[in-house]
């Protein structure tokens, strides 16, 4: 019988709700049926007077039939409120550019020697450093090139005043040159000072020719240097982390090439090439139809080298190889004129 | 050096075309830089033979003359005097385009037809030489085409000789043998066999004074010579290896020069032996017995202030470190580099005295780097030669010059006190097939070497190799296996992963902090630059570098790059000039080496930061607070903790200072730590118009190394505050030297640990006081905090205030 009438109230509730259209209707629709004096709130105080088992079953209903018609009061309340709002007086042109908090960029070279250190160092090789001021030992007599070789010619070097005198020099010449490195290779021998193999090792670094700028030519440059060394490093080992590394780095399949070239601090010694980033070696303008791009020298450490270190000759086997970041970002991003560089022009840097 | 292809082939046997021979020395040998066509716009140009000369009826200069071309006799007309009948001459036919651009047609000159043109070598680009009709060889073949008669349908392939073969490759031999050991094939000529007659020579006595820098000195006497110009042959053969004939004498010593690699030199005899000199009293060196008129040829050190008049007319002064040839009275040639004038071969020239030597290779190189000179014959010389190669090719010059200069051999003077002979290296196959990773089989190794001229023994891989004394080159084992692997191919070496244990990556703390620096930089709005390590006196002085002492380099590329940097900023104040033309605010930085002349040995290299900040405006100092602002921002996330601003401590040895801005910079400091880790502040406004920047300039230099100590603390966690915290506001009047900072750190100390945070919020001056006023948050850790304790902790910050600082409370 309650249980009927509480159901009724509910359907009424319901039915009339969807009538109400103010505020004003609402007050009163609440009131009828939610109020203090409402007949619904009457028959909630009168549980109290039903058996327990009644109490129970009937409290549950009328607490439901409560909530739904609560609900459906607050519904209508955001339905009423929404409709008295004009979102579309608050229109925008969202064409309007935003308004930005700005950021700055990275300089080419560093985007791309993180790219290849995150390679390198993926496959387990550790960054090295050294100094950019060398000694003329490190720089050259220790990797293999002797004095007035004509090997010295082939790289220009910035030499450094005045002339140090260094009783500790291994040269048989007491008195030995700083220069600025010609290369990262200096760092070969360093590393190998305090390292035992096997190791793999990797260093990016500055290194300065003494050679007249132009559109191809930059006086100072950035190497990268990779140095593997074991018991049985060979050329296919080169081969296959040259290939995997460039594969990655441009993010396509590449071949490699080598070819015989003479660099004194390997033997035997190669110029690398790969398939042509732009055409995959068929031939086309980029490579000058060749269909390979030449990256850097590489080669296996002469055994000289290993000596000046420190080593056992033939103890042990290993690669270095070495090319110019400036040459793989021109590659890549396409840039004509290496002197762009290091303008410190913001309309270049900005472009990265 | 340019090769010519038809020489090549003639030499190997090879029968690949010019490109496949090209990318074939790319892989196996050699960079091959160039391949250009020669004998181009010579089409249509024939061997003719002139059969009647007549005189042209209409004009005086012109001939009529009727030339057989082989399949037709052709009436053309001529203005050139030195034609007569039955020359060969070239007849450039109807419808040749010439390489100087002119179309040959059917023509009627002055009212006589001419079918044709007869040239002179200009027109034919074959030189400047106008001066008549280019008369051919007797034995030109009438119809033949020119460019085949003259040699020059050839192909010029412009190879990169390796510094490590210039001893034998710089010479087409070396290079025909690279060729046949590539074809797998053996090479036809017997070049070892060319052995010195033993004719010693009566006229010539030749002394080596010293035997270290001349390992060996042949000269050779040739008498009866005739000199001319050299036959076509060989005219084409040196012009396409890109050497000018000269006359036959000079062109014999170039053509060995070109076919072996070996330089020589020829003397005139009698200029040699003094018979002409023009000095009087010089005592002429006639042997008074015999009659017999001699030669004395000194292999000497030059004594100093020696002069030489040399073949370009040049004077060089000379010192004892210049090897020279020299007779009893004065230097004739530079050795191994240039001849004399005075001594040099003319067309009078009947004795010669050839020079086929070897000089010691750093003495040529250091010779001519000195003299600032550098010939086909240095470039040789200065890169080691086998002395055993001075022999075989004074054999080959004496029997050319005596086949193209009618000359005969008089006799021999050999100067060779250490012979060099083959040495022998221990090679085993094993190590190659390990060092190149590829299973070659041990007969093809041995195959390559043997084709390579080496002498092999031994078995089972275990070899011995005889080296040729003119793969000077070969020392070692791995030498040896360069050449299996060129030789196998490269490309035939299988690419195989590595066998390597699996271990991660030994960290490089340094780089991976500077990445971190970099990349809040570039977060908060900077852009990276980087820049040359150095700059130039006048920057230095511009930034009050100038009384630093600098790494100097010796050789700079230009004044302006001739110090090492101490500091980015001077580089980087040019970068702010340069974008001031196209930005009008921007915030750069570079991360980079500075050099401190003060190492042991070698400088003292810091890595350093510099952030610079340029704005449009600034009327109170907001380029300096940009500044500010991201440093902090860049220690907080560098997890730098407790950095603070100090005022210069002026010392006078911190030699940075004139650069900044003595009034607003400051030196960044972190509490606990000894010195500073680097600089904020404005660019002195003094220094700025030297660079012509008209905008304040704020920039922040910080020490990557010891920035990276002060960051190397481990982060701890701090309890979140569970009770309530109030904010009370202050206003002050203080005299102008009382700071900011100063006031902070008052309220701070005077608030006794229940200070939670201080903020300004407005400023202003008053006459000779600054209003300051601050937001304090108050604020305990373990109880909210009730308002008797908050005015007990007021009452002693405004005590602390007024007693220490001096302040006026505004109420």
């Amino acid at each position: 019988m309650l249980e009927q009438k509480i159901l009724g109230i509910k359907t009424e509730a319901l039915e009339k709700i969807r009538s109400v259209k103010d505020d004003a209707g609402l007050f009163e629709f609440e009131k009828m049926y939610l109020g203090r004096k409402s007949e619904f709130t009457g028959i909630l105080k009168g549980l109290k007077d039903l058996s327990p088992e009644d109490r129970k079953k009937i409290g549950e209903l009328a607490n439901a039939v409560k909530r739904e018609i609560s609900e459906a009061s607050e519904a209508k309340r955001r339905e009423l409120k929404n409709a008295g709002f004009d979102l579309e007086s608050e229109r925008i042109d969202v064409t309007i550019p935003g308004k930005t908090n700005g950021y700055g960029h990275l300089h080419i070279l560093s985007i791309v020697q993180r790219e290849i250190e995150d390679i390198f160092t993926a496959m387990g090789f550790e960054i090295a450093d050294g100094p950019e001021v060398e000694r003329e030992f490190y720089n050259f007599d220790a990797l293999n090139v002797a004095k007035d070789h004509p090997a010295r010619d082939m790289q220009d070097t910035f030499w450094l005043k005045p002339e140090i005198q260094n009783p500790k020099s291994k040269t048989q010449n007491k008195s030995e040159h700083i220069l600025l490195r010609t290369h990262t290779s200096p760092v070969q021998v360093r590393y190998m000072e305090k390292n035992k193999p096997p190791f793999r090792i990797i260093v990016p670094g500055r290194a300065f020719r003494n050679e007249a700028t132009d559109a191809t030519h930059e006086h100072t440059l950035h190497q990268f240097e990779a140095l593997v060394v074991g018991d049985s490093v060979n050329v296919g080992n080169f081969k296959h982390i040259a290939e995997t590394f460039f594969t990655k780095f441009f993010g396509k399949k590449l071949e490699i090439r080598l070819r015989p070239s003479y660099f004194p601090f390997v033997e035997p010694g190669f110029e690398f090439d790969i398939s042509c980033t732009v055409c995959g070696g068929r031939g086309c303008p980029s490579c000058k139809h060749i269909g390979w791009l030449e990256v850097g020298g590489a080669g296996m450490v002469n055994q000289n080298v290993f000596v000046s270190a420190g080593y056992k000759r033939n103890a042990y086997q290993g690669f270095a190889w070495g090319f110019g970041l400036e040459r793989l970002a021109m590659m890549k991003y396409k840039i004509d004129d290496i002197r762009l560089i290091e303008s410190g022009d913001l309309r270049f840097i900005r472009q990265f | 050096m340019k090769y010519s292809y038809n020489w090549l082939t003639e030499l190997s046997g090879t029968k690949l075309s010019p490109e496949k021979l090209r990318n074939l020395l790319m892989l196996r040998s050699f960079e091959v830089e160039g391949l250009e066509k020669t004998g181009q716009g010579l089409e249509g140009v024939v061997i003719g033979k002139i059969l009647e000369i007549a005189k042209h009826p209409n004009a005086d200069k012109l001939q009529l003359t009727k030339v057989d071309v082989g399949n037709a006799v052709l009436d053309i007309v001529c203005g050139a005097k030195n034609i007569e009948v039955g020359q060969k001459v070239p007849v450039a036919m109807v419808g040749a385009k010439l390489p100087n651009g002119i179309e040959i047609k059917a023509a009627e000159i002055r009212g006589e037809k001419s079918s044709g043109m007869l040239c002179a070598k200009d027109e034919l680009g074959l030189g400047e030489d106008h001066a008549g009709i280019f008369i051919l060889d007797k034995d030109a073949k009438i119809g033949m085409a020119l460019a085949k008669f003259l040699e020059l349908d050839d192909v010029i392939l412009d190879i990169d000789i390796l510094p490590n073969r210039a001893h034998d490759c710089l010479g087409y031999v070396g290079v025909a043998y690279e060729i046949t050991a590539i074809e797998n094939r053996g090479f036809d000529y017997d070049y070892s066999g060319l052995k010195l007659p033993k004719v010693k020579s009566k006229k010539l006595k030749v002394e080596v004074a010293d035997k270290e820098l001349c390992p060996r000195y042949i000269g050779a006497v040739m008498e009866n010579i005739e000199v001319k110009e050299s036959p076509q042959w060989m005219q084409a053969k040196l012009s396409a290896s890109g050497i000018r004939p000269i006359n036959n004498i000079v062109d014999a010593t170039n053509f060995v020069m070109l076919e072996l690699g070996q330089p020589m030199h020829a003397f005139d005899f009698e200029k040699v032996s003094g018979m002409k000199s023009k000095i009087p009293n010089y005592k002429s060196q006639i042997n008074p017995k015999s009659q017999i008129q001699t030669c004395n040829i000194i292999v000497r050190r030059a004594k100093e202030g020696e002069e030489i008049k040399l073949l370009d007319d040049e004077v060089k002064k000379l010192d004892k470190d210049n090897l020279v040839i020299a007779n009893n009275k004065e230097v004739l040639a530079i050795a191994g580099v240039m001849g004399g004038l005075n001594s040099g071969v003319n067309p009078e020239t009947q004795t010669i005295i050839l020079e086929s030597a070897s000089f010691n290779a750093v003495s040529v190189r250091k010779t001519r780097v000195g003299l600032g000179l550098k010939t086909d014959a240095s470039d040789r010389f200065e890169k080691d030669i086998d002395p055993n190669l001075a022999e075989k090719a004074m054999v080959r010059a004496v029997e050319i010059i005596e086949h193209i200069a009618g000359g005969k051999l008089e006799g021999i003077a050999d100067i060779y006190p250490k012979k060099v002979k083959p040495w022998k290296i221990k090679l085993d196959l094993e190590y190659a097939n390990k060092l190149l990773g590829e299973n070659i089989p041990f007969k093809r190794s041995i195959q390559i070497l043997k084709s390579l001229g080496m002498d092999i023994s031994g078995k089972d891989g275990k070899l011995t190799v005889g080296i040729p004394t003119y793969r000077v080159d070969i020392k070692t084992q791995e030498d040896l296996i360069e050449e299996i692997g060129r030789i196998f191919g490269y490309e035939n070496i299988k690419s195989q992963p590595m066998v390597a244990p699996l271990v991660p990556a030994k960290v490089n703390k340094e780089r991976f902090f500077e990445r971190n620096v970099k990349n809040t930089l570039a977060g908060l709005g900077f852009d990276e630059v980087y820049n040359y390590s150095f700059y130039g006196q006048k920057d230095a002085n511009d930034c009050a570098l100038g009384e630093i002492k600098h790494l100097e380099l010796a050789n700079p590329m230009n004044p302006g790059q001739q110090l090492m940097r101490v500091s980015l900023i001077p580089n980087i104040l040019k970068n702010v000039r340069d974008n001031l033309r196209n930005f009008k605010s921007f915030n750069i930085f570079e991360s980079g080496r500075v050099y401190w002349p003060d190492g042991e040995i070698l400088p003292e290299e810091r890595k350093m930061v510099v952030m610079a900040v340029v704005l449009e405006h600034d009327k109170s100092a907001e380029t300096f607070f940009a500044a500010k602002g991201a440093a902090s921002d860049l220690s907080d996330k560098l997890g730098i903790k407790n950095v603070y601003f100090d005022n210069f401590d002026a010392a006078p040895s911190d030699s940075l200072l004139g650069l900044w801005h003595p009034g607003r910079s400051a030196e960044i400091k972190v509490e606990g730590m000894d010195g500073k880790i680097g600089y904020i502040g404005e660019i002195n406004p003094l220094i700025l118009p030297l660079f012509k920047i008209n905008r304040r300039v704020a920039m922040v230099e910080l020490d990557l190394e010891k920035s990276m100590e002060a960051a190397d603390v481990e982060l701890k966690f701090e309890a979140i505050r569970k009770y309530p915290t109030v904010l009370r506001d202050i206003s002050i009047l203080v005299g102008r030297e009382i700071t900011v900072g100063g006031i902070i750190k008052n309220i701070k100390k005077s608030g006794a640990g229940l200070v939670v945070g201080v903020e300004l919020f407005d400023v202003f001056c008053k006459e000779e006081k600054n209003s300051f006023a601050f937001h304090i948050e108050l604020g305990a850790i373990d109880h909210t905090l009730e308002s008797s304790e908050i005015d007990a902790v007021m009452a002693k910050i405004i005590s602390g205030l007024e007693k220490e600082l001096g302040a006026e409370i505004r109420k």
